[in-house]
């Protein structure tokens, strides 16, 4: 099996941008994408696009991805939409990953693309909402925060964490996300700002929910076979784990832990021989505030229940020995759906190049990200390594 | 052959009131005379939904199963769907036989008694046994007498070939009298002209009509005379041969409002409560007819729901009755197909979860594949469950955060409580599923609460209306 190597990656900023449609937005992330290639790449040596989106607002549900492709200049390669809720982009990587191994592609362009705020509330709403199990839990009146309310009280039922932890999570991440000029919401508060959000789905308040954002974000995955032509400084696609589960989370054997994630995090630490103990820094899927918690468990950084001491001791903050979104995260970055996943996989290729500016990791070679789609019927997990020691 | 006898009586009404004072603050003057308070339905309230309550409570009086049902008559003035019968969603939801013989009654206030005549005359059924509910939440303009009046309320008998209760006598009475309470054909509010004597004459005509077609004047403890308002039903005292004080003996209007074709029932329910034995049922339906029936019952068992303790505001009654609202917003709401949602009566309307043939395993909704033994069984066997359990997980929606096709009901109930739900199984075991939380009365739920299933409205799409089960604390139940 051929290694895979992601040779650029790049995102728009992520936010409200009345002045973009999904095309012109997959362009910029392609640009992007395109202009971090250390040295360079030719639109023709791209062989396949896979195009994460899940198509809020049903703009272009059907062959979306040809949609985008044709707008860049790509038309004629395969171009395939990949739907999973918000980790669409994150298998879409994981798809790109898997066509450079088999050694049917060579480049492949991996990426995604939503627009979520240019429509009524009520519309997003219902998009939303018929991405999570429809037929029983959305007919008892939740929406993905509702969910995850119902996981965040079972879980502070069951370990010693409070409200006030999940505010924790909202000013570390908005902390980071004021050095991130792509960030949606690039702003700091104050833990008094953040416990004293309004409530959206109780325990769950406005500061432990993610914004609706437009953006995209494009990553370029190369195989070892042709990896030289366009860098001598590749991040190497270390390990890939995924994992599904049952998607209405009253059908789960758990509500305090995303057992996909679970499952993904240890198939691709294996795969890539790392402990979590080995990581300088991971990019998890906190669209609402108990799913960071949630996933330092999952993905291994603390013993179940512990989430909340790994928090207040400061350990996953951007100077901590494990720093967690330092691009500020979902919450502050942003959560443009379909665009979400890869621009994990982008924040983490500049960690490793080390071209995130003030947010910087130091010594950056091994990160992880961490896609989650809707509840957690779907989870992916990278692992990315810089191979060449600084 | 005798008419069946009664073997229980069950009565509900919702537990939201407004205080007469509230509607007089708001209009200046209150209407209704006699009447303090009046129940509300809630948002996820109906003349179904509250049948069904009732109806549950009487089989309970009566210790009967809803499979034991073979003749269900419903009777109401305000159906939720002007055309389509819903007696098989009612006979589905208290699991009766899909043999049953059903009758919907309609179109007057007297259809609960014209309900209960029929099905006297049709029974007994040997084993089964008849149902016969009168659920009515009648609505009229805001500023009118009729709507100040108007209250909510189901009361249901349970009939059968043995029973302490028996009707010993009854009659029946019209008299043309067109015009004194009347809802054209497409109108939401009921109406009157307001001409007070020519009303009143209807009233005392047609019932002294039917009780004079009684083989001897009534001798009873109390009269549950119709009572559109607190005062009508004593200006029919001397109509109907009895004094007021018997007439007081069966009050509900003061507390209830105007419960239409359940009235005379309720009336009933709560003299019975209070010690009566003998009891005259004296319904008017304008048009104008009238029914009359003595009723005997010592030792009859009632499990009634009557009270009221949640207290509304003016504004928070015009919220709940729709009239300040906003309706389904644009955009649409999560389409489940009327097709994909009647796959699944079993589970909304009766919690019916199933058991996997090959291992055991206790599974909700039981479709696909095992969960516990990935086998994928051509049936799940099917296991009702008893529709007790715990919340293992719970959210309160604030209010603006409901998705569509619940934004009408946070219009007009407020914030709503959505669980993950342990249900209890039948062995010892259990199965979770997602359902909304009924607070009314209660504490808010916490994981570990204990509740209970009922049937509510969960929403309208298509303008077809889909009941299905939501839960309550264990503590709120009545």
């Amino acid at each position: 099996m051929r290694d895979a190597y992601v040779i650029g990656a790049g995102q728009t900023p992520f936010g409200a941008m009345p002045g973009e449609g999904y095309r012109s937005l997959f362009a910029t992330a392609y640009e992007r994408a395109v202009e971090s290639v250390p040295d360079g790449l030719a639109d023709s040596a791209i062989d396949e696009a896979v195009v994460g989106t899940l198509g809020v607002g049903g703009r272009q549900l059907g062959l979306s991805a040809p949609a985008v492709t044709e707008h860049v200049g790509l038309g004629g390669v395969p171009a395939t939409r990949i739907e999973n809720a918000c980790a669409a982009s994150g298998y879409a990587v994981r798809q790109a990953v898997q066509a450079v191994r088999s050694g049917m592609a060579d480049v492949v362009l991996a990426g995604g693309v939503e627009v979520m705020t240019d429509m009524s509330g009520d519309v997003t709403k219902y998009w939303l909402g018929v991405s999570g199990e429809t037929e029983w839990e959305r007919l008892t009146g939740t929406t993905f925060a509702g969910v995850y309310a119902q996981m965040a009280s079972a879980y502070l039922a069951a370990h010693e964490a409070t409200p006030e932890h999940l505010s924790m999570v909202a000013v570390k991440n908005h902390r980071h996300g004021a050095m991130n000029p792509d960030a949606h919401l690039g702003f700091e508060c104050s833990l008094e700002e953040a416990v004293g959000a309004p409530t959206v789905a109780d325990p769950l308040n406005l500061y432990h929910c993610c914004p609706t954002s437009d953006g995209a974000a494009a990553v370029l995955v190369a195989s070892e076979d042709v990896v030289a032509e366009y860098t001598d400084d590749p991040v190497r696609v270390a390990g890939v784990g995924a994992a599904s589960d049952r998607v209405g989370l009253f059908q789960r054997d758990t509500y305090t832990a995303i057992e996909a994630s679970r499952v993904a995090g240890e198939q691709a630490y294996a795969a890539a021989g790392v402990e979590p103990a080995d990581l300088d820094f991971a990019e998890v899927h906190d669209c609402f505030a108990i799913a960071e918690l949630l996933a330092y468990e999952d993905l291994g950084f603390c013993d179940r229940g512990e989430a909340a001491r790994l928090l207040e001791a400061g350990r996953t903050d951007l100077d901590g020995d494990l720093p967690v979104n330092a691009s500020g995260g979902l919450k502050a970055k942003g959560h443009p759906i379909g665009a979400t996943g890869a621009g994990q996989i982008a924040e983490a290729y500049k960690q490793l190049q080390g071209r995130a500016g003030d947010r910087q990791v130091e010594d950056a070679t091994l990160g992880v990200t961490h896609n989650v789609g809707g509840s957690g019927g779907a989870a992916v997990v990278h692992v990315l390594e810089r191979e060449v020691a600084r | 052959m005798s008419d069946p006898r009664v073997a229980g009586l069950g009565a509900y009404a919702p537990r939201l009131r407004i205080d007469a004072e509230a509607v007089a603050e708001a209009w200046g003057r209150f209407e209704a005379a006699g009447v303090d308070r009046t129940a509300v339905p809630d948002a996820d309230e109906d003349a179904l939904t509250m049948a069904a309550e009732a109806a549950r409570r009487a089989l309970e009086a009566a210790d009967r199963e809803g499979s034991e049902v073979v003749h269900l008559a419903f009777a109401t003035t305000t159906p939720p769907m002007a055309e389509e019968d819903l007696t098989p969603r009612l006979a589905s939801v208290l699991g009766a036989p899909a043999a049953v013989t059903t009758r919907t009654m309609t179109g007057s206030t007297r259809a609960g008694a014209q309900a209960l005549d029929g099905a006297l005359a049709a029974g007994p059924w040997g084993d089964g046994v008849g149902l016969v509910v009168a659920s009515d939440c009648p609505r009229g303009a805001p500023d009118s007498e009729t709507e100040h009046a108007a209250g909510a309320g189901a009361a249901a008998l349970v009939l059968a070939g043995e029973g302490p209760g028996r009707v010993t006598d009854r009659a029946a009475a019209v008299a043309p009298y067109p015009g004194t309470r009347f809802r054209a054909a497409g109108a939401e509010a009921t109406d009157t002209l307001g001409v007070t004597g020519y009303e009143r004459e209807a009233f005392t005509t047609a019932l002294s009509e039917a009780v004079a077609g009684l083989e001897s004047p009534p001798d009873v403890d109390a009269a549950a005379v119709q009572s559109p308002d607190g005062k009508l039903p004593y200006r029919a005292a001397d109509a109907v041969g009895v004094d007021p004080g018997t007439i007081a003996a069966a009050d509900t209007v003061s507390d209830l409002g105007d419960t239409g074709a359940a009235s005379v029932f309720l009336g009933a329910a709560s003299a019975l409560e209070d010690g009566a034995e003998r009891v005259l049922l004296a319904a008017y339906g304008s048009g104008a007819g009238a029914n009359a029936a003595l009723v005997s019952a010592g030792g009859l068992p009632v499990r009634a729901a009557l009270e009221g303790d949640v207290s509304l505001t003016y504004p928070a009654y015009l919220r709940r009755r729709g009239e300040i609202t906003p309706g389904e917003p644009e955009g649409g709401g999560a389409y489940v197909s009327v097709p994909a949602w009647q796959r699944t009566v079993p589970q909304r309307h009766r919690l019916v979860a199933g058991r996997c043939p090959d291992c055991g395993g206790l599974h909700f909704p039981p479709a696909g594949a095992c969960p516990d033994c990935g086998a994928r069984p051509r049936a799940y066997e099917p296991v009702a469950l008893p529709g007790t359990g715990t919340v293992e997980a719970v959210t309160t929606i604030a209010q603006g955060g409901a998705p569509p096709e619940f934004v009408e009901q946070q219009a007009r109930s407020g914030p709503f409580v959505s669980a993950v739900v342990g249900f209890d199984g039948p062995d010892g075991d259990g199965v979770s599923a997602p359902a909304q939380v009924l607070t009314a009365g209660a504490d808010d739920p916490e994981v570990g609460t204990r509740v209970a299933a009922t049937v509510r409205r969960i929403y309208d799409q298509e303008d077809v209306i889909r009941y299905g089960f939501k839960v309550r604390p264990v503590e709120a139940v009545r």
